[in-house]
Formats: C-alpha cells, sequence, structure tokens
C-alpha cells in the first residue's frame, strides 16, 4: 500500500512552534487520528466502532467536510488539531485528511478550554500503516461506505 | 451588599456546565445519546487565534476551525457540525459572523464518559438584527467550488480528494489488495 505523503517522509521537520502562544503548554500527544464527531456524538455507532479500519472511509469524508480532526490518545484522550506545521487548514485540509486513521506522534502546543483540548501541533511523525483492524469486528462504519461493485 | 455578595457566591457555586440553554430553542432532534437542545447568544472566534495570537481578518476564510465564545457564562463551545446529514463541519456556515455575536440554536453535546463537552452541532445562525439563518451552505459552497467533480450521488460520493485517497489507499486505509480481497468478501 502507499502511505500518504506527509507519512513517507517519516518525521517531519517543520517550522518552530509559536513562541508567544498564551497559556499554552508544549507536549508530545500519540494516538489515532480521527473523526471527532462520530466519536463524541455516537452517530454511527460506539467508540470502538468509529476508529481504526472499519470507520476510515468516513473519516475521510468527515476530514474534507471540514469537521474537527481529533488525536485519540491511549488514555482515551482526545486532542482536536488546530494546525499542522503552516497549514492552518484544520477544517478541510490536505494534511489532516492524509493521516486519516493513522497513529501519529504529534509534537505540539497544548491549550485547555471549558473541557477541550486543543494542539497547535508543529512537528508529526505517522506509522507506516494503519494497524487499528476494526474492520473484523465492525465492517465497514456506517454500512454504506463501501458500496457494493456489482451496483 | 451583603446579600449581593452572598447571591454571586450562590451563582458561582454552581458549575457552568449545569446552565440550561434550552429555553426558546427549536432544535431539530438527531436522536444522538447525549445531545440537549442549545440556544445562546455567542462570539463567534477564530480559535488558533484565540489560543496563539495568529488572527486573519477573515478567521481563516472557512480555512480554520471556529469557536462560539457564549456570552452568558464565558464558555468557549466547539461548533463541530452544520445542520446537514452530510459529513459536513461548521465552519463554512459561521466564517460569515467571523467576530460577530449571533445567536445560534442546535444541540450541544455532553458526554462525561468520552471527554465530550461543549461540543455543538449548529442547525441555524441569526445575526444580531438580521433573521434565522439554516446552518445548511456547506454543500452548497462544495458544489460551486466542485463544479466538474464526476460521477452522480451526493458530495462525499464524488469529491476529487477523496477519491483519489481511496484509489491508493482503499475504503479501510490498507491499500488496493487487502481493500480488494476484503470487498470481495464482503459482498459475496
Amino acid at each position: 500500500m502507499q502511505r500518504p505523503l506527509s507519512a513517507a517522509f517519516g518525521w517531519l521537520v517543520l517550522a518552530a512552534l509559536p513562541a508567544h502562544a498564551q497559556d499554552g503548554t508544549r507536549v508530545q500527544v500519540s494516538g489515532e487520528i480521527i473523526d471527532t464527531w462520530c466519536y463524541y456524538s455516537g452517530v454511527m455507532g460506539g467508540p470502538d466502532a468509529v476508529v481504526g479500519t472499519a470507520h476510515h472511509t468516513c473519516a475521510l469524508w468527515c476530514s474534507a467536510g471540514g469537521i474537527p480532526v481529533g488525536i485519540l490518545a491511549e488514555d482515551g484522550t482526545v486532542y482536536t488539531v488546530l494546525k499542522v506545521d503552516e497549514d492552518d487548514q484544520a477544517a478541510g485540509g490536505d494534511t489532516l485528511l492524509s493521516l486519516a486513521s493513522y497513529y501519529v506522534t504529534a509534537d505540539a502546543m497544548l491549550y485547555e478550554r471549558d473541557g477541550l483540548k486543543y494542539l497547535v501541533v508543529g512537528r508529526v511523525e505517522a506509522a507506516p500503516e494503519i494497524t487499528n483492524l476494526t474492520h473484523l469486528d465492525y465492517g465497514p462504519v456506517p454500512g454504506f461506505a463501501i458500496p457494493d461493485p456489482a451496483k | 451588599m451583603i446579600a449581593r455578595i452572598a447571591a454571586l457566591a450562590c451563582l458561582l457555586a454552581f458549575p457552568v456546565a449545569a446552565q440550561d440553554f434550552s429555553a426558546g430553542s427549536e432544535a431539530k432532534p438527531w436522536n444522538l445519546y447525549a445531545e440537549q437542545p442549545a440556544r445562546f447568544e455567542a462570539r463567534v472566534v477564530d480559535l488558533l487565534c484565540t489560543f496563539t495570537g495568529n488572527c486573519p481578518e477573515d478567521c481563516g476564510a472557512g480555512r480554520r476551525q471556529l469557536g462560539l465564545e457564549r456570552v452568558a457564562d464565558g464558555v468557549l463551545v466547539l461548533p463541530m457540525k452544520n445542520a446537514q446529514p452530510a459529513f459536513s463541519g461548521a465552519a463554512v456556515d459561521l466564517v460569515p459572523y467571523c467576530n460577530q455575536t449571533v445567536e445560534v440554536d442546535g444541540l450541544m453535546i455532553v458526554d462525561p464518559d468520552l471527554g465530550a463537552d461543549n461540543i455543538y452541532l449548529v442547525q441555524r445562525i441569526k445575526p444580531s438584527g438580521g433573521d434565522w439563518t439554516a446552518a445548511n451552505r456547506w454543500t452548497r459552497d462544495w458544489a460551486d467550488n466542485n463544479p466538474d467533480a464526476p460521477g452522480k450521488g451526493p458530495w462525499f460520493r464524488r469529491s476529487p480528494r477523496i477519491l483519489a485517497e481511496i484509489e491508493r489507499n482503499g475504503y479501510l486505509g490498507l491499500g488496493p489488495e487487502a481493500d480488494a480481497a476484503y470487498i470481495k468478501e464482503l459482498f459475496k
């Protein structure tokens, strides 16, 4: 399989994080790039079904549709991504689209406000492959994500 | 004076999240597990600007994620979704009101089990002195920007960007070979 362009070079050496950021904390966050709306709302199913391969196509749709993209850490924390390197297109941009469902490690500034955590990412490393094989348990989520080739 | 201070102390004793913003809401239910109708006044803000001080005048013209800073309590609400059942976010609908105070109506998602707090689906927007507008601009905006997108059906079946991703990595993201084998099994 082909890896997304942004992951193909391993560590991306990106611009320095803003030095003037207020009330932010420099962090390194690891987790899966997820579709935040489906995860939080349950509109497509439970939290285990709306991550990984089962939900990959829907994650592409939601990312391209401008729904916020998040990083789901292993402790269950969700971080909403506002920027990656110089790409501030967190609403439908190519960088985040190409990372859908991948496990990533991000160097970022963390901002917390009113119960939510936001990341301004300066550097991101993506795993070479998507490894959360949820389609084996749930099939495609939603069920119509994969069209019947015979129709 | 002492009574006023005591009353203020009582108000402050209650958590902000306990406030009810359902009064006057005409939000349509989506039958989501943790949805609550919520209508409130808020300032439309650019989230990157709010946190980093990087503040283009146009709030990013739809590129950036926007927030709703609620007038009543200063809480920053994250509008993740517009009113369309079409995998569409809220930034395109809110950006015309960049840095303006508007009234919004929609569904709030609060689900402590998932860490969901102040997550919002905006269904309609009312600018100061204006009328309510449905938050359903996204698909029209996409159609205007993609007049030559091939095929039939909804935008997400025709988006060249999405089609390119699926061609490269498949519907599962595992690559064309794994995808083909799975689809063969799925539809046999």
